[in-house]
């Protein structure tokens, strides 16, 4: 690389003059890319919302008057949400190092600004997440348990600090705030307030992290009600009931939360992507319009995204709004009554039968922010088809052939693991915690702790 | 502001490669040392709790190159591609056997096993890439295959060390045997150095400064980076006091 290009040229070419690469890289690397991120966002999305309601439970069971079973509630939603943990590390790896591998023209053109986000977001944010979730695991009885349970808020507090940076990231893909152009045609940071403070970043924070705590609630809910179907046992210490009652009682406001922030998001959508606004009424004569102004604006092309995809997925996530509010308002009721909450089997497979749907609503909400901005990967700036890097095709198969099944079998043991712990339920949790207050004998924490 | 960065780079580099490598080592040592699946167990108790705040070094050494180097990174990761993926395949193997290895023993292992070595071999391969003279572009296997497989004996030799510090029982006795009778203690020091070293030589060579971000990004991206360092290593340095000793089995996995 000594003697190579200046900035502002790719690989000796003016940024006009870049050849087209082959169509088949631009599409392994697009389907590489999609297929990462959906993966890592089906994780983080539980992951988020569960650290969040076992960040107050365990305040609750740190509390003066807390009882054994808020203890064990913790520790049963904690195993859950350190198995769903591990592959979200795994998968936003694979992500950070696709923007380098797959994306080259995207750093060169615009990483100035993205870049930095990036940069914070690993280093503020996920770096300290995880050496204190690593203090949090094997902390039980090492620590004093109010610092343990600051150990864990900050493990939280950073996941959400995490979500922030990576939506600065997408928010300034999706709007640009905060850059300017480089005599060479390439951007670089001028305003960081304003990149840090776009309202499209803010705006999707708020709906990504109440849909995440929406999953993460009716997650908890539906295995609830699993194990009371089931009857396997006296509920004796009110264990599943108060689950599903926290699960029940936080999906409510969580929706409406992410409702609003979406609703939010769709009335600044006619300013800032009206073409995404446009596919999604289905509006041909709007369509048309903008193609046309566009076309003129950006000299010829395809300014239409992907309409039945676009469509469809907004279509899907406002239909599963749907499916979701109805059965929760009914449970919000019906999880007041103690008998219920016990007997009511039907209810119980409802409850079960919503676990997927936010899963569904997030990954369509996901699909039509991202492929409703197309041609666009930095939204008037910069074209997807110019983003991607100049390897050949083979090399690109390669890494697809590798990463994707990778990822497959990944998602599907880690969920066949999740589903399985769940299943068995509080009573089989043997963590290592409990192992080692066996051995450390009582002298070396406080004995309502263990 | 730019050598700043740079320095910073290869500090997290640096970091990832002496902590991280150490769990490298051990995976790819975990049949020699552990012999049967009890005295597995107590290798793999070694990864504990530290995998997750040692590996995280490298996503933070990658986050830093895209913000303080965006051109450089993307012309460097798109060029090694192929000698990437089997790095990135490897941490993925590695980080689900270490996860999943309670729930089935023998695949964890084996995982682990193959992930370490694909990560140790991937790495050396990179290191001979970026040694030669084009940087962004594959080590040829003349000079890649031996550089990796010099490599990977660095990194297990480092690991041997840290089974000697960390293990107990009979993979223990046998990471100090090899390690030498003095506990591991000396030749640790030693691979710890000559690993943090590696990659920083490494990548002395890169034209880093002339191809910093934006002189905005940096006087965002570096004082920010140098204020919370201290936090971070204290973070760290927490760790290593409370669980740094020996590994007991029971600290083997959270599930």
């Amino acid at each position: 690389m000594r003697g190579a290009p200046r900035r502002g040229t790719w690989r000796g070419e003016p940024w006009a003059d870049r050849g087209g690469v082959q169509a088949d890289t631009l599409d392994l690397a697009r389907w590489q890319f999609a297929l990462t991120a959906g993966g890592h966002f089906l994780f983080v999305s539980l992951t988020i919302g569960l650290a969040t309601i076992l960040a107050v439970l365990q305040t609750r069971a740190t509390l003066r008057g807390a009882r054994p079973v808020h203890l064990r509630m913790v520790r049963f939603w904690g195993q859950l949400y350190v198995i769903n943990y591990a592959i979200g590390i795994v998968t936003g790896l694979v992500m950070e190092f696709q923007f380098g591998m797959a994306w080259a023209g995207l750093g060169e053109f615009g990483g100035d600004v993205f870049g930095a986000s990036l940069a914070l977001e690993t280093v503020l944010a996920f770096f300290v997440e995880s050496t204190f979730l690593a203090l949090w695991l094997l902390g039980w009885d090492r620590f004093n348990k109010w610092v343990h349970l600051g150990v864990l808020w900050v493990v939280t507090l950073t996941a959400y600090l995490s979500a922030y940076w990576i939506l600065v990231t997408n928010g300034f893909l999706n709007h640009p705030a905060g850059h300017a152009t480089t005599s060479d045609g390439t951007l670089e940071l001028a305003d960081p307030g304003a990149l840090m403070t776009n309202p499209s970043t803010l705006l999707a924070f708020g709906h990504v992290v109440a849909g995440a705590l929406l999953t993460a609630a009716l997650f908890m809910a539906g295995v609830s009600a699993y194990h009371l179907f089931r009857r396997a046992g006296p509920d004796e210490d009110g264990f599943h009931r108060r689950s599903l009652r926290l699960g029940v009682y936080t999906a409510l406001p969580a929706l409406f939360v992410t409702v609003s922030f979406g609703g939010v998001q769709q009335g600044r959508l006619g300013e800032w992507q009206p073409m995404k606004l446009a596919v999604l009424e289905n509006d041909t004569a709007e369509i048309a319009r903008l193609q046309a102004e566009l076309a003129e604006r950006f000299g010829p092309g395809d300014y239409v995204p992907p309409e039945a995809l676009t469509r469809g997925a907004g279509m899907l996530m406002m239909t599963v709004f749907a499916l979701i509010m109805f059965p929760l308002l009914v449970s919000v009721v019906l999880a007041a009554f103690r008998r219920a909450v016990h007997g009511f089997r039907a209810w119980h497979v409802l409850l079960m039968a919503l676990v997927p749907l936010p899963y569904v609503a997030m990954i369509a909400g996901w699909v039509f922010r991202e492929a409703g901005r197309q041609p666009w990967v930095i939204y008037g700036l910069l074209r997807t088809e110019d983003a991607v890097s100049d390897v050949p095709t083979a090399q690109m198969w390669v890494s697809f052939g590798v990463f994707v099944p990778l990822f497959a079998l990944l998602v599907v043991v880690n969920w066949w693991l999740l589903l399985r712990w769940a299943r068995r339920g509080p009573q089989a949790q043997a963590p290592g915690a409990e192992d080692r207050i066996a051995l450390a004998g009582p002298e070396r924490r406080e004995p309502s702790w263990s | 502001m730019e050598l700043t960065a740079a320095l910073l780079l290869g500090l997290f580099f640096a970091g990832y490669f002496l902590l991280g490598g150490a769990d490298i080592g051990l995976g790819m040592l975990l049949p020699y040392l552990g012999r049967d699946r009890a005295e597995r167990d107590l290798v793999a108790a070694g990864f504990w709790p530290m995998f997750l705040a040692n590996e995280v070094w490298l996503v933070a050494a990658a986050g830093v190159f895209i913000g303080c180097f965006p051109h450089l990174e993307g012309e460097l990761f798109s060029g090694l591609l192929l000698v990437l993926v089997p790095v990135i395949a490897g941490w993925m193997i590695r980080d689900a056997g270490i996860w999943w290895r309670r729930q089935v023993p023998s695949a964890g292992d084996a995982l682990i096993f193959v992930g370490s070595w694909l990560l140790a071999l991937g790495w050396g391969w990179a290191v001979a890439s970026l040694l030669s003279e084009h940087h962004d572009a594959p080590a040829p296997f003349a000079v890649g295959a031996p550089t990796a497989a010099a490599v990977a004996l660095l990194f297990m030799t480092h690991g041997m060390g840290y089974a000697a510090l960390r293990l107990t029982g009979r993979p223990f006795q046998r990471a100090r045997m090899m390690a030498g009778h003095r506990a591991g203690g000396n030749s640790f020091a030693l691979t710890s150095v000559v690993m943090a070293a590696m990659p920083v030589l490494a990548g002395a060579g890169l034209p880093l400064t002339e191809h910093a971000a934006g002189e905005e990004s940096l006087r965002l991206l570096v004082p920010v980076l140098i204020a919370v360092l201290p936090l971070l290593i204290a973070a760290q340095a927490w760790l290593w006091r409370t669980f740094g000793g020996r590994a007991e089995p029971t600290d083997r996995a959270y599930f």
